[in-house]
């Protein structure tokens, strides 16, 4: 996705300094090149590993796994080549290291940068590759939700350093709010959208009025009592919400009042001419919750260039300051608590259509811990930490569905699905101990005079309510 | 007739904090004169920084009034009845903090935008016109990276405008923070300390600077130090507290003579104390 917490990994720029001081530190510069090296292989692996090609009528896969060595070994040279080229170039003195370590920076940034773009790229084309499957596009939007999501929540807890646990109370209310208003009024996913959004807003701001006074751990809780409230109130005010039974034959999105049905007037298949097939819906949907993603994103974008963004930002670094400087507090956190309540609700909405049935049990606390987990593991305020801790975690349980060959090894009675969470939690301790500000840490600057060079993790504080 | 008595910008009368059963200040009051530099200075626990605390807002006075007059303006504006936010966007007071307060993970520019964040916040249009990338916005963030950047050169950080401010070494974090609270545009400065922590040579650049900034700003200072170097070199009015309460009040030359402040500072002979005290209680 086109991101705009691009930074430098950590490692990258700290090892440089030594490899340009007076002589080189070689375990530092191994570590480095290696880093790199799996990089490579990462990126290589979808791109330089598979190949389709003819098979008489048919395409059929070619494992070229040889390139993943080739990928790595050249990322790895081109690595080292570039430390013994800076390790000359700044011999002495500590500007030009600054110099070489931001040069350094900004080809890690460009190196993010293609990554966001080639995931963009993947998730444009998925729906026309034949890897295209109901299961496939199933999961994709999946993770295409909690990327929205976790988008949604990063405006909270990454730009604005408020710690909510009850964000899935928002996500509750927007998929009500289609629900309720889809199946009462019959009105179209595309009028209840803006309204589920704006209703939650709405709830966002009425939460914020009484809560954001508190700070840190006082916050925390409050929200996550928020989230419980209003799951208890979805499940007994059975007269409106129709309670633990939930809501079902909730309407389906229709392209421009085409409709994706087998028969019948005004289908999508009958009027582009093409034989129906239950997949099309799926793919709609993706691109549906592609778009309202890369909406939330592209606002996201904007918003932290723009005054109210970088109050945010000043307001998770320090609260007082911001108060000395004439800042409305209260104001810059409803707002915040607003903005990411209102794609919740998008991304509830959303859920509800996609569903066609919703009940109170699907917006139980697990929810808000999942799409937190993304965030805090993406990296606080990272857009592109996101995407990748949603395709990990999310991702991550359905292919642990897919464990089954261990019962090759383990005896048939093992079912690997018994393991799955405990798999997941061991790889997100790992995870949280190698790399403890979150997948990409750091930040970049929305403003400069020069050159933008990303911010290190270490110095962007964490916010504390 | 003083500068201070004649039209004062700053007010305080009467000034009493009480934290339970503490008494930080008792019944304090001084006032700071418009483009002249005031020190506030006393021993470690005199009430310095609750004094400033009471003015920027962070703090409701137990009694007292303090207030702020804009020049030409008809009413004068009472800072203890205004929220600390708004002591700064509408009285126009703005501060620096003991324990340096800078946004340490923005950069220094982006610090100094934060500063006229309510410049900003309106000619975006509340956001509304920032989203859509309306020209007006554009331009009035242009003019306040300017106005930044005139910042920047006078505090001598331009080079490292884009660096983030928690990088920068101590001394240009004290600039930084007083480049920062210029950007609000204040008609007083309050500056907590802000030669803490310095060497002799970056002491007398933060001596020029302030000078500079009395001579060439629309801005009254009001500074608490410790260093007598530093307030007696360049301020126009000290304020001297001890014990929450004000022991002497004027020109740097008449402080200096006080046998009050002597005693308070320097301490006296044993036998001393009680000639001392009843004349300090007279």
């Amino acid at each position: 996705m086109a991101n705009d917490q691009t930074t430098t990994p950590v490692k990258a720029a700290r090892s440089l300094p030594s490899a340009s001081g007076t002589g080189l530190d070689f375990g530092g510069v191994l570590k480095d090149c290696l880093f790199w090296a799996a990089i490579g292989a990462l990126l290589s692996t979808p791109i330089l590993t598979q190949l389709t090609a003819e098979n008489f009528d048919t395409l059929k896969l070619v494992d070229r796994w040889y390139w993943l060595p080739i990928s790595a070994g050249a990322f790895f040279a081109l690595r080292l080549l570039a430390i013994l080229l800076y390790a000359r170039g700044g011999s002495s003195g500590t500007r030009k290291t600054r110099a070489g370590s931001a040069a350094v920076s900004r080809s890690a940034s460009m190196l993010f940068n293609s990554l966001g773009f080639i995931m963009l790229g993947a998730a444009v084309v998925l729906p026309f590759t034949p890897w295209a499957n109901r299961y496939v596009m199933d999961v994709s939007i999946l993770i295409l939700t909690y990327v929205m999501l976790g988008w949604g929540l990063n405006i909270v807890v990454g730009l604005a350093g408020l710690l909510d646990l009850g964000y899935v109370a928002f996500y509750a209310v927007g998929a009500y709010s289609y629900a309720l208003l889809g199946t009462t009024f019959g009105w179209s996913f595309w009028i209840c959208l803006p309204l589920a959004g704006i209703l939650a807003a709405l709830w966002g701001l009425i939460l914020g009025l009484p809560v954001l006074r508190l700070r840190g751990d006082y916050l925390a809780i409050v929200t996550l009592a928020f989230g419980e409230i209003i799951r208890v109130v979805l499940l007994n005010w059975v007269s409106f919400t129709n309670g633990p039974n939930g809501i079902s034959n909730i309407p389906r999105p229709s392209f421009f009042g085409l409709e994706f049905k087998a028969s019948g007037e005004n289908s999508f298949h009958q009027f582009f001419g093409l034989t129906y097939s239950p997949l099309d819906r799926i793919i709609y949907l993706y691109y549906i919750i592609l778009v309202l993603a890369l909406v939330t994103n592209y606002v996201t974008i904007r918003l932290r260039r723009l005054p109210i963004g970088r109050a945010w930002e000043a307001l998770r670094e320090d609260e007082i300051a911001c108060r000395s400087l004439g800042l409305n507090t209260t104001n810059t956190k409803l707002t915040a608590f607003a903005m990411g309540a209102m794609f919740g609700g998008f991304a509830g909405s959303f859920f509800a259509t996609r569903q066609g049935f919703i009940s109170p049990e699907s917006f139980n606390f697990m929810e808000s811990a999942t799409i937190l987990a993304i965030v805090v593991l993406g990296g606080l305020g990272s857009q592109l930490g996101v995407v990748i801790a949603s395709v990990v975690m999310i991702g991550g349980i359905e292919l642990l569905r897919q464990l089954d060959f261990l019962k090759a090894i383990f005896g048939p009675s093992f079912d690997p699905t018994q393991y799955r969470m405990l798999i997941f939690g061991l790889a997100l301790v790992t995870v949280m101990v190698l790399r403890p500000r979150g997948i990409i840490s750091g930040r970049v600057p929305s403003i400069a005079l020069g050159k933008r060079q990303a911010i290190s993790g270490d110095l962007v504080k964490e916010g504390h309510g | 007739m003083r500068p201070w008595e004649q039209d004062p910008i700053l007010t305080v009368e009467h000034l009493t904090m009480r934290f339970g059963g503490l008494v930080a200040i008792n019944d304090l009051s001084f006032a700071a004169a418009r483009r002249q530099i005031t020190a506030l200075i006393g021993p470690n626990g005199a009430g310095k920084t609750t004094v400033f605390n009471c003015i920027t807002g962070f703090y409701k006075p137990t009694e007292g009034m303090i207030s702020l007059r804009h020049e030409g303006g008809a009413e004068p504006f009472l800072l203890e009845r205004l929220d600390d936010f708004r002591i700064a966007s509408r009285a126009r007071v703005a501060r620096t903090f003991q324990n340096i307060r800078l946004f340490s993970g923005m950069t220094v520019l982006e610090n100094l935008l934060v500063a006229q964040h309510n410049v900003l916040m309106r000619a975006s249009g509340f956001t509304v016109g920032g989203i859509l990338g309306l020209p007006h916005f554009r331009h009035a963030e242009e003019e306040a990276v300017e106005f930044a950047t005139g910042w920047l050169r006078k505090v001598g950080l331009l080079e490292r405008a884009d660096d983030a401010a928690g990088d920068l070494p101590y001394g240009a974090q004290r600039r930084l923070e007083i480049a920062r609270a210029m950007c609000t545009r204040p008609v007083l400065l309050c500056l907590d300390e802000p030669a803490a922590g310095l060497n002799p040579r970056e002491s007398l650049e933060l001596n020029e600077l302030l000078l500079s900034i009395r001579d060439s700003e629309d801005v009254a200072l009001l500074l608490i130090e410790h260093d007598m170097g530093v307030v007696m070199g360049i301020s126009d009015h000290i304020v001297v507290l001890d014990y929450g309460v004000k022991i002497s009040d004027g020109t740097p030359d008449e402080v200096r003579a006080d046998p009050h402040v002597i005693a308070a500072y320097l301490g006296v002979a044993d036998e001393e104390v009680e000639a001392v005290e009843k004349e300090v209680h007279s």
